[in-house]
């Protein structure tokens, strides 16, 4: 008996590990904006089920395997969130905040009906991972695994990115200081743009990572969008490091609550820890320093 | 005086409206007549969401919830056999009761963190309606039988008074010293606290009369459609359609939401029936555009107007 429960509690622990590298990923995306810009996108949920709906147009029309079809939806998201900071976020990133919100809400509401247009309502998914193999006791889905491993590497990538190379050090400095970088000679405005196309890019990966893993239709984003903001809450605005975490905890919190509660309590756990975190801390936690 | 002459204007536009609304059921076919009734019910709710948000800037992205919860509220009453008008009232009380606590716990958060918080409520009201089946029958909803429903003259008049009321509501507010507070903290809360504004007190009681009106509304609507069930009573859509209906016409304002209300539900006709995906698209490019091109909403042309001809006086011309 004791020795079941220590499997359950460790298949529970991979399974949330797993999820929170896909939350991860899109958080860090999501926390990336706003550090740079103090912009919170609410349309990066709608950025990530373009990635999810890219991979199923992909997959039904030309039987392209999702893990392929990361080489071309990455890219194209990144060049369309590159126009998208150039066209519409760059006219209100100076303007209040609530007006970046609203823009992003307006974005947000008119990317969600045309995929319904488009998709319609239906849920979709893309079957091309199936079972699971063992390791030990430890049975593990194909499906979370490979989209559990390639959202971790590819969160350490874009962290090695801002770590090391000089654009990665250009986008923290915007991120630190944006009149300070701009008198030091970095082109801000270049800056955000390259910002927004990698945000988009890394909420587009995170969406063809769901769609092997989860069913979707247009109006999925609102769940993802709410976790988002818990785990960046949590983890703190505007801190890269801090999303991954948050997105890590916040996986591994659900996992545990769905398998000892249920699964629709597992729903309401981003919401509440949003709140209880909001309570406790009305600014939010640790992070960078509003602007 | 301008200031004077605008009210004396809207006062006498404000008179004949309310007078043409209430000959209406009788000049109108039902189809007008119902048309009408939502005209009242986005009004309604978008005076409501003018109070918290025009007013504060404090921006609430789950106002429908009240809505859902006075739905819900007045078809459970309705079904235990209380007259109409006790389930608008207790559509009304339990919305505005459940705003108390919500609104000392979420309006401690600023701006944007408020509008994260409050961006889940109404899908939480969503997941409560669905399962907590033994109150409210989960996801197959009320069917209100016709034999509890007042008629439509009754539903319509109620409506018409419950965005009347509401209208005179956020037009109070926004002359009395409680608007200027309200104001105040809009434009730098940290420095309406320093001169002795009770910050706290008046957002909650923003919050609450806010919460009020869709409570009300939502009992009204219940009857309207003569069922409800946890998708339409908390649907996401609402939020969004009181958000562009206050921006588009003004928000802050008295005259913006009404404004609002009527382009956006005669633009919602024409499209609406055969398209709702794209009707919604709409509303978001509306949205786009307002934000981006039309800060202050309709309104802001009429004032700007006025404002070029500083010798214009608008109460003497006829």
């Amino acid at each position: 008996m004791e020795l079941l429960e220590a499997d359950i509690l460790l298949q529970l622990l991979v399974g949330g590990l797993l999820a929170g590298a896909l939350y991860a990923l899109l958080a860090c995306g999501l926390n990336l904006i706003f550090g740079v810009m103090r912009v919170i996108n609410l349309a990066h949920a709608e950025l990530m089920l373009m990635g999810a709906f890219g991979a199923y147009v992909l997959f039904n029309i030309f039987g392209l395997h999702p893990l392929l079809s990361l080489l071309i939806i990455v890219p194209v998201i990144f060049v369309m969130g590159y126009y998208f900071q150039r066209v519409l976020i760059e006219r209100v990133v100076e303007r209040p905040m609530l007006t970046s919100l609203l823009a992003t809400y307006a974005v947000s509401i008119i990317l969600i009906n045309i995929g319904l247009l488009i998709f319609s309502a239906d849920f979709k998914s893309v079957p091309v991972l199936q079972g699971s193999f063992l390791v030990g006791d430890l049975v593990v889905s194909k499906p979370r695994f490979t989209a559990g491993l390639i959202s971790l590497v590819l969160t350490v990538a874009v962290y090695q990115f801002l770590e090391r190379t000089r654009l990665g050090k250009a986008i923290r400095a915007v991120s630190e200081h944006a009149q300070v970088a701009q008198i030091c000679g970095i082109d801000v405005r270049q800056i955000r743009m390259l910002t927004f196309g990698m945000a988009a890019a890394m909420a587009a990966a995170a969406g063809v990572m769901l769609s092997v893993i989860y069913s979707f239709w247009p109006g999925s984003g609102i769940d993802f969008i709410q976790k988002c903001f818990a785990i960046i809450i949590i983890g703190g605005m505007g801190n890269f490091v801090g999303a991954f975490y948050g997105g890590i905890l916040l996986g591994v919190v659900e996992a545990f609550v769905g398998g000892f509660f249920s699964t629709q309590w597992a729903e309401a756990v981003a919401y509440l820890l949003l709140v209880t975190v909001l309570l406790i801390r009305p600014t939010g936690l640790k992070g960078v320093a509003r602007a | 005086m301008p200031e004077g002459s605008q009210r004396l204007i809207s006062f006498w536009v404000g008179t004949v409206l309310t007078g043409l609304a209430i000959l209406a059921p009788f000049g109108v076919n039902e189809y007008y007549q119902s048309f009408l009734l939502q005209v009242f019910l986005v009004v309604a709710l978008a005076q409501a969401w003018n109070l918290i948000s025009g007013m504060t800037g404090y921006v609430s992205f789950g106002h429908a919830a009240f809505f859902g919860v006075g739905a819900y509220a007045g078809a459970l009453l309705l079904t235990w056999g209380f007259p109409w008008w006790a389930a608008i009232l207790h559509g009304a009380g339990i919305a505005a009761l459940l705003a108390v606590p919500l609104g000392f716990l979420t309006l401690r958060l600023r701006g944007p963190y408020f509008a994260i918080a409050m961006l889940g409520l109404n899908e939480v009201g969503r997941i409560v309606a669905t399962l907590w089946v033994d109150v409210t029958r989960g996801g197959t909803g009320f069917t209100l039988s016709p034999a509890l429903l007042p008629s439509l003259d009754m539903k319509y008049f109620s409506m018409f008074g419950l965005a009347l009321a509401a209208t005179l509501l956020v037009a109070w507010v926004h002359r009395s010293r409680f608007g200027l507070e309200l104001r105040a903290i809009r434009e730098d809360e940290e420095a309406a606290e320093m001169v002795g504004v009770n910050t706290t007190r008046n957002k909650v009681t923003a919050f609450v009369l806010s919460a009020l009106i869709p409570g009300a509304v939502g009992a009204v609507y219940a009857m309207y459609t003569s069922y409800i069930n946890p998708s339409s009573a908390f649907d996401h859509a609402r939020n969004i359609e009181m958000i562009v209906v206050v921006l588009f016409g003004g928000s802050g304002t008295v005259w913006g939401p009404i404004i609002g209300a009527a382009t956006v539900m005669v633009l919602r006709e024409m499209l609406w029936a055969q398209f709702p995906a794209a009707h919604l698209a709409a509303l978001g490019v509306l949205l786009l555009i307002v934000v981006l091109y039309l800060p202050g909403g309709l309104v802001s042309i009429v004032r700007e107007r006025q404002q070029r001809r500083p010798d214009a006086r608008p109460g003497e011309s006829p």
